[in-house]
């Protein structure tokens, strides 16, 4: 099969993965040097496909032949797809010629497990090894770990890669028993721990060899069962506290073709994945807990933002004094986000904070004047109850799914 | 009213600009133009001479500030700077930040050219060119790009860091900036060559990055908006993917949208693997 005929097929049966990150990578130059790419710290999207979604990697499997029967996955063993396998060259020379065009910053490696798990991590690691070692490869790497592979694997991949993942594919245990039965909760959760220790074990050495710099992801599907929101984040805020994760992603199911009837045929759920996203952002830039974002029940709401929603259910806090309100407080109002914050609080080091410096920091007034009180401006309606401000403030758009399947 | 002409060139502003505060010469009373002043209401007086009995003192963050802002193409481009220095200069600082009216627009400029870099970095492709060629011209790479502000010289050692010796060129309707593996060479005039070189136009190699572009996509997530969002139009057509982008939602919203995969890999045959079978040598 030619490669232009396996690129296809290869990259057709990566993009239900959701991460295309090439942030958090140290410091590297090419410059003066043989080889080829640099990384700062700084993703960078290169473009967008019409899905809106970021195109920062070559993100591709290794083969999408695979033993496993997943019943979420596009490529299990059952699903009537075209095959194909790459060799560890093509996607070497793939990854370079894309990279000098400036189309990515680096690789995303996925597989199918063909053979066994160690069989199928080792073609991974060689890939990366190829790109660092023979190739002298500075660009991003990262490489989706198998859960069974040997922890020695896992920690050469380590070495090599800047971000290791390993999906913990669905919220519970009985729905990754239901629909993905060769996988196990235990040995993905051995494998992260093995990421973590390997982090831990360079972690103050600034001498030692890096080990995934960019840190450790995960994902987990949404909407392929019927677990709440509540157990997802609960879930997400357990391993960013147990494994040190950088980032949970989460991903809508996305029907597939050839679906069996274990998952739903039907549209992703694309703002319920959005409203995970915003409450995961909550708890990892703004120190919310998880538990905290969901008080009335189980599911975020659709129709309003989880920080509008946690501001409606907890009104005893505002309005809230700009002028002197703690900058953690104020990061907690709607409609003002951390840079707000940030110059709010250098603005209120020179004078005191007007109505009219919201606009100018093109704040979301609308959703933070209720909240607020400034030195010309004191919400004249602080006794409106929640559920008319709610019915204010929600989006636009109707909380149901859009209507692409009409 | 004194006219004063900076060619576009910050050094040359700052010069100007400070003589200018040092004999205390209101911003109201100063305009930067290019060319024949089109104000005909206007009597140009020329710069004082000297330095000017005012000695400011100045915030080293102010300088770095104005100089990122000085990238920005746009009414008013020399002019805003000066009275953000004047009104900082006589004791205003809250002219530098983004709460007061002056200081929102001299950051949003700044942030626009930081947007615009960071464009230029994402969205700029290179073609490399054919063996022979590249060797006549001692040129691996081309690159013809659009910026809308002025950061090409400031913003391109990023490909210097991340292609190593390869030699590049990458030009603009504007200006230009060639490396040969060691030194960067900036041309604020674009020579006419360069851009002929950089619309080299043969590049049978894009049809890979093409044929990745349609197949990561999903078009059961289709959504054109939020893509034009955070890719404007205008770099489309420099894109070798550009032209692929209204297809590809058009076929999403004819129904390819049902699930993720794309039609080309729908229509090839089809393979079950069945346990026991070594799927590896397949």
């Amino acid at each position: 099969m030619q490669l232009i005929a396996k690129l296809g097929i290869l990259a057709d049966a990566a993009k239900y993965d959701a991460s295309c990150a090439s942030s958090g990578a140290p410091k590297r130059s090419s410059r003066g040097r043989d080889g080829l790419g640099a990384t700062d710290g700084m993703g960078i999207c290169h473009s967008y496909t019409p899905d809106g979604r970021c195109v920062s990697l070559l993100k591709v499997l290794l083969t999408n032949f695979c033993l496993y029967d997943c019943q979420y996955c596009v490529n299990r063993r059952s699903s009537n797809v075209p095959r194909a396998r790459f060799t560890p060259e093509e996607v070497v020379r793939l990854t370079l010629d894309f990279y000098r065009r400036n189309c990515i910053s680096g690789l995303f490696l996925s597989s199918g497990i063909i053979r066994s798990a160690d069989y199928t991590m080792e073609q991974l690691v060689e890939v990366a090894r190829l790109l660092r070692e023979e190739y002298n490869f500075r660009g991003y790497i990262h490489l989706k770990t198998i859960p069974d592979a040997d922890p020695l694997l896992i920690e050469q991949a380590g070495r090599l890669a800047d971000r290791l993942s390993v999906n913990i594919e669905l919220p519970t245990e009985a729905s990754l028993q239901r629909l993905a039965p060769e996988k196990q909760v235990r040995t993905i959760r051995q494998a992260m721990g093995t990421i973590h220790r390997g982090q831990q074990a360079v972690a103050n050495e600034p001498r030692a060899p890096r080990f995934t710099p960019a840190g450790q992801s995960t994902q987990m599907i949404v909407g392929a069962d019927a677990t709440d929101d509540r157990t997802i984040l609960g879930n997400a805020e357990s391993l960013y506290q147990g494994f040190g994760l950088k980032r949970v992603y989460y991903s809508a199911f996305s029907p597939i073709p050839d679906s069996p009837n274990s998952v739903p045929l039907a549209a992703p759920p694309l703002l319920r994945e959005h409203r995970l996203y915003q409450a995961d952002f909550l708890m990892r830039g703004y120190g919310y807990k998880a538990d905290e974002l969901l008080t009335e029940s189980s599911n975020l709401a659709l129709d309003i933002d989880p920080k509008l929603a946690w501001a409606l259910a907890n009104r005893d806090v505002f309005p809230l004094d700009l002028n002197r309100a703690e900058p953690t407080l104020l990061a907690r109002i709607p409609g003002i986000g951390l840079r707000s914050v940030q110059r709010l609080v250098a603005l209120r080091r020179e004078r005191r904070i007007r109505y009219d410096d919201l606009v100018q920091l093109r704040c979301v007034l609308d959703k933070a004047r209720p909240f607020i009180v400034t030195s010309d401006y004191r919400p004249p309606q602080t006794d409106v109850r929640s559920g008319l401000l709610r019915a204010r403030l929600r989006d636009s758009q109707a909380p149901v799914q859009m209507g692409l399947w009409g | 009213m004194i006219a004063l002409d900076c060619a576009d060139e910050f050094g040359t502003w700052r010069g100007q600009a400070r003589v200018l505060l040092g004999h205390g010469i209101d911003p109201a009373q100063v305009t930067w133009v290019q060319g024949p002043m089109d104000d005909l209401l206007a009597v140009p007086a020329s710069l004082p001479e000297g330095p000017g009995p005012f000695q400011a003192r100045i915030p080293a963050v102010l300088l770095s500030q104005l100089e990122q802002a000085a990238r920005y193409c746009g009414e008013q481009r020399w002019s805003l700077l000066y009275e953000v220095l004047w009104r900082v200069a006589h004791g205003d600082r809250t002219a530098m930040l983004a709460g007061d009216r002056l200081g929102s627009e001299l950051q949003r400029r700044i942030k626009q050219v930081g947007r615009e870099a960071h464009h230029l970095h994402a969205f700029l492709r290179f073609v490399p060119l054919p063996e022979v060629l590249a060797k006549r011209l001692q040129l691996d790479l081309v690159a013809y790009h659009e910026p809308a502000h002025d950061i090409l010289e400031s913003a391109s050692g990023h490909f210097a860091e991340r292609l190593g010796r390869q030699r590049w060129l990458i030009a603009t309707p504007r200006d230009g900036i060639r490396f040969d593996g060691k030194v960067l060479d900036y041309r604020r005039e674009c020579p006419e060559q360069w851009r002929e070189w950089a619309r080299h136009g043969e590049d049978p190699g894009a049809e890979l990055w093409r044929t990745y572009y349609r197949h990561i996509f999903n078009p059961a997530r289709v959504n054109p908006d939020v893509m034009r969002q955070h890719m404007p139009g205008r770099f489309w057509r420099h894109l070798p993917e550009g032209d692929l982008i209204p297809r590809l939602v058009g076929q999403a919203r004819q129904g390819k949208q049902r699930d993720g995969q794309a039609l080309e890999v729908a229509e090839k045959g089809g393979k079950r693997i069945s346990v026991g079978v070594d799927a590896s040598r397949s």
